[in-house]
């Protein structure tokens, strides 16, 4: 997709309503490293909005940027009608962020960890109090509860860091990488988690370089390659967007023995036959899906075939997402 | 106003750590172990709250801005600060809490130390002259000074660091020579010492500490 495409999709995309963060054109350079390149998205409210990219893309300095620690970036960022960096103050309001590392200092057992962020959240010292004993439950954590976080393992400390995040239960979770580390278990949990925060209004940013985690919590997503935004949309989107249109998937309720005639239809390319009820029909390059199609379907009603679907062939998101990455790696 | 909490957070931090630890129990050993040696090299009784004071102002002021700086440094490098930085509070109070926690820890180390040696002189003398406890008086106020200066010192440092190592080089030098700014009315003989000591290390202090606070509101983590 040329810069210009991709700022057409953007801007069209910003267009819509009850977007509660917008990147407009963000752009940041490290020196003579352009980390980001015109980024634009928005994210709507109550929506889990997957960032996935490969190490390096520069999903880390967006959500930096998103919850102000950059500053001196060119661009613009709202959230929740609030300018970053402009309004901080009142953006942090709003905010739970688990960054990427996640560290604390050394001497803090978590309950003290969390008391203390807590209430530099805002939190009364009964809503902190309440809340801890809460939180600690929901992610496994109570029976460590007056342990030092330097005596935890990577993942719990990663618990820990979503912990002090969800405490003053913020409207908007910017979570980067958060299922690093994590064993399946906890990772199971913590997508019951988004989903469950996502079902309360909670709307949700997380970036991951782990697709199949996107795929079950995301509602949209987005690929972001070298600092540059390459597609955002719902999964079906990006797979019907992407996908090759010129593969059709026909599925039988019974073993057709003419499927080789198939190819006698006009611009269809190959026929194959990988299961004795599915038949894989490869198409002339150009040639209108939809019409062909159409021809298929006369095709097999009248020799007999007893069809149970018929769809174009979608990539799945790994390989959307390493089509988008193997194309700027050959850059 | 975040600073009363973080101040409070930090204390707690610092009060339990291991180099507090020494400053509590190990600094008044240390003065005692002075104590015992200058007795056997001089052969002359030299007041020991002159003694702990001395050791006070040598040890407290190094270990002040180190202690500072390296917790600064280590906690930048490992992005501790990032969980404080994106809550509803402003980037100084974070740093003002540390100089503040650090300096009274070290304050209430120095005044444990100078007990220690007004005691032992009123135990092995069965008094304490008004000399002695002016001169300690004055002592104090000039290593209070000096570790101020310290901590206001190692906490630009520590701001300004990229690594443990080249914060620590800075510190040992850079920190323990701009402690000795509030001896400038000492060695001028200037009259009325101590007004003079603690208004030139406030006014240290306030210039460093800015310039601590101006840096890190700048600092892109």
């Amino acid at each position: 997709m040329s810069k210009e495409e991709n700022e057409n999709m953007a801007s069209k995309s910003l267009e819509s309503s009850n977007s509660f963060v917008t990147l407009r054109d963000v752009s940041k350079n490290y020196y003579n490293f352009k980390a980001l390149d015109s980024v634009s998205f928005e994210i709507k409210e109550g929506e889990i909005f997957g960032y996935i990219g490969p190490n390096g893309a520069g999903k880390t300095t967006t959500m930096k940027i998103l919850v102000g620690l950059i500053s001196d970036f060119q661009g613009e960022v709202f959230i929740g009608g609030y300018q970053v960096p402009k309004q901080k103050e009142e953006i942090h309001k709003l905010l739970g962020y688990l960054p990427q590392n996640v560290a604390f200092q050394e001497w803090r057992t978590i309950n003290h960890a969390l008391k203390t962020f807590g209430k530099l959240s805002g939190l009364s010292n009964t809503e902190v109090e309440s809340r801890i004993p809460e939180i600690l439950d929901m992610l496994s954590l109570s029976d460590v509860r007056n342990k030092k976080i330097s005596q935890l393992s990577g993942g719990m400390t990663q618990k820990v860091g979503l912990a002090q995040a969800l405490l003053h239960d913020p409207e908007l979770l910017v979570l980067d990488e958060p299922l690093g580390g994590l064993d399946p278990l906890s990772r199971h949990q913590l997508k019951d988690i988004v989903l469950d925060l996502k079902r309360k209004g909670t709307t949700i940013m997380f970036s991951s370089h782990i697709l199949s985690d996107v795929q079950d919590v995301a509602d949209r997503v987005s690929i972001l390659s070298k600092g540059r935004i390459k597609q955002v949309g719902t999964l079906n989107e990006l797979k019907s967007r992407l996908s090759p249109q010129d593969v059709i998937e026909v599925e039988l309720a019974a073993v057709f023995e003419k499927w080789q005639n198939l190819k006698s239809i006009k611009n269809v390319k190959d026929v194959e036959l990988p299961k004795p009820s599915k038949i894989l029909i490869t198409l002339d390059e150009g040639a209108n899906t939809d019409q062909v199609t159409n021809e298929i379907l006369q095709y097999l009603e009248k020799t007999g075939g007893r069809i149970r679907s018929i769809k174009p062939v979608l990539l799945s998101l790994d390989e959307i997402y390493l089509r988008y990455v193997e194309e700027d790696k050959n850059r | 106003m975040k600073l009363p909490l973080l101040f409070v957070d930090e204390l707690q931090g610092f009060y339990k750590s291991k180099v507090m630890v020494f400053l509590w129990i190990g600094l008044p050993i240390i003065t005692l172990l002075f104590r015992f040696i200058s007795l056997g090299t001089t052969g002359q009784a030299i007041p020991f709250t002159i003694v702990s004071t001395i050791v006070v102002s040598s040890l407290a002021g190094t270990l002040a801005s180190v202690m500072i700086g390296i917790s600064i440094i280590n906690e930048k490098n490992r992005h501790v600060y990032e969980l404080f930085l994106i809550r509803p509070l402003k980037r100084r109070d974070i740093l003002l809490a540390k100089f503040l926690s650090v300096y009274v820890c070290i304050a209430i180390a120095s005044l444990i130390s100078i007990s220690v040696g007004m005691l032992t002189d009123y135990f092995t003398t069965g008094a304490l002259s008004g000399t002695i406890l002016s001169n300690a008086a004055q002592s104090l106020a000039t290593s209070l000074s000096m570790v101020a200066v310290s901590c206001s010192a190692g906490l630009l440092i520590g701001v300004a660091s990229p690594s443990v190592l080249v914060g620590a080089i800075l510190v040992l030098y850079g920190g323990n020579q701009t402690s000795i700014i509030p001896l400038v009315p000492t060695l001028l003989n200037t009259p009325d010492i101590v007004p003079f000591t603690i208004g030139l290390a406030a006014a240290v202090c306030v210039a460093l500490l800015a310039a601590a606070v101006a840096l890190f509101e700048r600092k892109q983590f």
